[in-house]
């Protein structure tokens, strides 16, 4: 068997090789210009040799230990992709058009990216995508194009077939590694005859040329199990086939898939991922291979930032700190909003609350208030993290006061008894000045502490990495919310006040909790901003911050959580980001943007991009609720709610057929 | 007393103006029971087209038209706001909310916040970050009746509103017009069954609503004396708290809630500061909002509307 195995991959059938092709070409191409062009070389020679860095880039230990952990991942995982993608290839997808795909898909963002900057360069992103998918509809509507539905090519995969799809990973990852391993010789090459490489390097040039194939087979490999994790088989029939571990563990996982598949309900849903999908951009096998990426990178990133971007990363970094706030904020009035359906439009007060339980408490204003003597700074920046658990607590306390008149309301009436507690709240804390110092707000608030971390106001790495842990743990604990009978239980009241009632959900405590919940997150948001602003004003706190949360809910789909945190993401891109930096792109007289504003302010005397920010927001609100309502990255349940289902239903056969067999899709319509 | 008398004096005066805002939000929510949340920046809208129509009319700041000058220029500049209020309004319903007539609640709710958004900002970059003077046309004398003291300007707002609450109440009750909007408000299916034409209806009603938002506008500029581009918000938020408490759906109760709602803002300002820091007067939009929480939770039909159980 193994003999075969070496024989078929080193030369592949030929409808093995026209996909090797395809797949090698189409993700080489993104590699290679990530690794020769932006800067993946530069990363991975400064680990070797960190002599050999330049000026501005970090060669400590730590900082090399972690860029090496990045560029391993980072590669091995593209190398496994390659595998899982010639693997799980069905033939569907023409080789050109997957080549503009990942052209306008993956090179497109990277170039911009480089370019012009991260955030600038995503927006243009985003908006050549929209105009690519509106322009591609409008070609398909024209040519009469009917997308191959998925179900078709669901089929049980016998042993042989099952050995096909390992060959093809192995043979994907080996060649896709191979090719790259020759890509890059053939560079470090030209680089070394024109005397850019060090000549340390040469001896990493010939190791790596050597290990990358062998890499790439076992990664094939790898690549092959996770696809095949994914495809049905056949029943064991009845004399096995040398019934050994295998059998069993397949068996079990085809009657698990046999079930999902007859579930008629989710079954084209599901069928996205039981087959081996080839529609890279959408296929679920090969996203969790895009969400280690996505990971890598952002943990990484303040190391990556100098040789990415160059100058700038501290305001970068603070930046992306203030970013996860408004991640946390989103994910916590999702709970409300999006699970329990209770509109809240006063979300702001709780993350004043948590704002300034951690301020008073964080610096000498309460110990002044409670005339007691203060407390040493440096306890005080051990008190943040046990605070983090209080100021949350705190708010969520709150949360359930605020939310218990409202228990009888209806949508419109709640909204606006939650708007009038946005606004009474930080009048409070205005007005009570003798307890929070009014208007000036408190100052001199302690910045946490941790071991062996200089850390303060100023120092914005350690505040990025606070707040990933903090979005972590969010997301975890939102994930786990969903899933548990109180996640149930507030998606039932969303739905139906009165069915839940009746089918035993108690309405007030579902209620309250899903306040306090939410309360809870914008606590931990708010201690985290008292922390890293050192200080905590009413100023902050107004009800245009409560309709910017909840855009960032309705932008990015209600009730879906990586929808929100995109949500989230974008509308702090747009507020923060880049109409400031629009702003400063027109002031620079040499600049297109300067053409654009004067012309602009020759009709409008008051305009700059920085003062059409609630417009642009309320257009956008406006016009995602007509059009797309369930946001950019909807929840499954929400997709199927707001929108009457427009395309056409796969055909499915009775039951007891089993799919691949002849007479599987004639009789059922799927709903 | 007297000062008590003063006080309600002056309750009636913000009063009269937050009920002509008010009878716009209950109109609305009792016909598709949609809380408007852009109505107060219709409001805001008004107060800067009387402001361009002024200018239009050769107004200045410092000029003092006279006698039927004067009246021809407050009604063509009344006129003015009440048309291009309407109008927006009947815009605002046909873009914003008709598409989304069939959907779940909290479409249209967001879609009002974003029209909202967008009419502030329409605001800010039409007539700038500051505050902006009304020109003061109107001859201001105090006038002395007994122990109370009302200016001209007070009686010009007073008089104005109800005319235009008469007229509004008129033309519900006497109208087919108005008989058409009722029956949409009260039975949305049943009135089409019967002929009406509901898009035409819920057109009108907006156009009404927004109309006496322009109103509105018109005389709380001759009153104040200046607008800014964020007044529409607060100013429609307690506006809204009136058509609350007087019972959402209902005229009558609109006005009568606009008029208690001034009322208790002024009395608020008698609230000392030993009770409440800094006195009565810099609490009244936290007051006024817990009196908005307290007739939700106690009595949410309002004083005058009727509790309707939620059928299933």
């Amino acid at each position: 068997m193994s003999t075969l195995m070496t024989n078929r991959m080193l030369l592949p059938a030929r409808d093995t090789r026209a996909l090797l092709v395809k797949w090698i070409v189409a993700l080489l191409v993104p590699v290679a210009v990530f690794t020769f062009v932006w800067s993946g070389e530069e990363i991975v020679n400064a680990v070797i040799s960190p002599g050999t860095a330049g000026p501005n880039l970090p060669t400590d230990p730590v900082s090399l230990i972690q860029s090496a952990i990045f560029i391993a991942l980072f590669y091995l995982a593209v190398i496994v992709l390659a595998g899982y993608l010639v693997a799980a290839d069905s033939g569907r997808r023409g080789m050109l058009s997957l080549w503009l795909d990942v052209l306008i898909f993956a090179l497109l963002p990277l170039f911009l990216v480089m370019n012009i900057g991260l955030i600038i360069g995503l927006a243009a992103c985003v908006v050549i995508w929209a105009v690519y998918f509106f322009a591609r509809n409008f070609v398909r509507k024209a040519r009469h194009y009917t997308p191959p539905l998925a179900l078709p090519s669901l089929g049980l995969l016998d042993a042989e077939q099952r050995a096909i799809l390992m060959g093809r990973a192995i043979a994907g990852g080996f060649w896709f590694a191979t090719a790259f391993a020759i890509v890059w010789l053939i560079a470090d090459l030209v680089y070394f005859f024109t005397g850019s490489l060090p000549p340390q390097l040469l001896i990493w040039v010939v190791i790596r040329t050597l290990l990358l194939p062998v890499a790439g087979y076992f990664l094939g490999r790898l690549a092959g199990v996770l696809a095949l994790r994914r495809t049905l088989s056949a029943h064991a029939n009845g004399n096995g086939n040398g019934g050994d571990a295998t059998n069993e563990s397949t068996r079990r996982i085809s009657k698990r898939q046999q079930l999902q598949v007859l579930s008629a309900t989710r079954v084209r849903e599901e069928a996205k991922d039981l087959v081996p999908n080839d529609l890279p951009l959408r296929s679920s096998g090969a996203q969790r291979f895009y969400l280690i990426l996505l990971v890598a990178f952002v943990l990484f990133y303040p190391i990556l930032d100098p040789f990415l971007f160059g100058f700038g990363t501290d305001g970068r970094l603070a930046s992306f700190g203030d970013a996860g706030r408004y991640v946390i904020l989103a994910l916590g009035l999702n709970i409300v909003v999006g699970f329990a359906g209770l509109l809240d439009l006063g979300y702001v007060a709780f993350f004043a609350i948590g704002c300034y339980v951690w301020g008073m408490i964080g610096s000498t204003q309460l110990t002044n208030v409670l005339n007691v003597a203060p407390i040493d700074p440096h306890i005080l920046s051990w008190l943040f993290w046990p605070m983090l658990l209080g100021a949350a607590l705190v708010a969520a306390f709150f949360g359930v006061i605020l939310g218990a008149p409202t228990l009888r309301l209806r949508g419109d009436y709640l909204a606006i008894v939650t708007l009038g507690f946005g606004e009474i709240v930080p009048i409070v804390l205005l007005e009570l000045d003798k307890y929070t110092n009014g208007t000036n707000g408190i100052v001199g608030v302690q910045s946490p502490a941790f071991f062996g971390i200089d850390w303060s106001i100023i120092t914005p790495a350690p505040y990025y990495y606070l707040i990933l842990a903090l979005i972590a743990l969010s997301i975890f604990a939102n994930i786990r919310l969903r899933d548990s009978r109180l996640g149930r239980a507030w998606i039932a009241i969303r739905e139906d006040e009165i069915a839940a009632a009746s089918s035993g959900v108690n309405l007030v405590n579902t209620k309250l909790f899903a306040f306090g919940a939410g309360a809870f997150f914008s606590g931990v948001a708010g201690a985290y901003y008292a922390a890293k602003l050192g200080g905590a004003s009413p100023d902050n706190f107004s009800f245009n911050d409560s309709v910017i949360y909840l855009a960032m809910v309705v932008i990015g789909g209600i009730g879906s959580i990586p929808g929100v945190i995109v949500g989230a993401l974008v509308v702090y891109s747009i507020n923060e980001l880049i109409l400031a930096q629009l702003d400063t792109l027109a002031s620079d007289p040499t600049n297109f943007m300067f053409f654009v504003r004067s012309a602009i302010v020759h009709v409008i005397p008051g305009f700059t991009f920085g003062n059409i920010r609630n417009l642009l927001f309320g257009i956008v609100l406006v016009v995602i609720m007509i059009f797309r309502p369930e946001g950019l990255i909807p929840s499954a349940r929400r997709r199927r709610e707001l929108r009457a289902s427009t395309e056409e239903a796969p055909e499915m056969g009775s039951l007891d057929v089993m799919p691949g067999t002849p007479g599987f899709e004639t009789e059922v319509r799927v709903e | 007393m007297a000062l008590f008398l003063q006080i309600l004096v002056v309750g009636l005066t913000t009063g009269a103006i937050y009920a002509l805002i008010a009878l716009g939000y209950t109109m609305v929510y009792g016909i598709i029971e949609l809380i408007n949340f852009a109505h107060g920046d219709i409001f805001m809208i008004g107060t800067f087209v009387s402001i361009a129509i002024f200018g239009l009319l050769g107004i200045g700041t410092n000029s003092q038209p006279t006698g039927w000058w004067l009246v021809a220029v407050l009604v063509i500049t009344c006129l003015g706001a009440m048309l291009a209020c309407a109008v927006l309004g009947v815009v605002i319903e046909r873009v914003a909310y008709r598409p989304l007539r069939n959907s779940p609640r909290i479409a249209p709710l967001i879609s009002a916040i974003g029209v909202s958004l967008i009419l502030e900002d329409v605001g800010k970059l039409w007539k700038g970050i500051e505050y902006i003077t009304f020109p003061q046309i109107f001859p201001d004398k105090d006038i002395r009746l007994g122990p109370i003291t009302i200016s001209t300007v007070d009686i010009l707002v007073i008089v104005v509103a109800v005319i235009l609450m008469i007229a509004l109440q008129w033309m519900v009750t006497s109208t087919r017009t108005g008989r058409a909007m009722r029956a949409v408000a009260q039975d949305r299916e049943a009135a089409a069954l019967m002929g009406v034409n509901v898009n035409r209806i819920i057109a009108i009603t907006f156009f009404i609503g927004a109309a006496l938002a322009g109103a509105a506008g018109f005389i709380y500029g001759l009153k104040y004396g200046e607008t800014i581009f964020f007044i529409g918000f607060q100013l429609g938020l307690v506006a809204f708290t009136a058509a609350v408490l007087g019972g959402i759906g209902n005229l009558v109760g609109a006005m009568l809630g606009g008029v208690l709602i001034g009322v208790i803002e002024s009395l608020s300002t008698l609230i000392p500061d030993s009770v409440l820091p800094h006195g009565g007067a810099a609490w009244h939009l936290a007051i006024v909002f817990a009196i908005l929480i307290l007739i939700l939770v106690f009595r949410p039909a309002g004083l005058l509307g009727q509790q309707l159980p939620e059928k299933v």
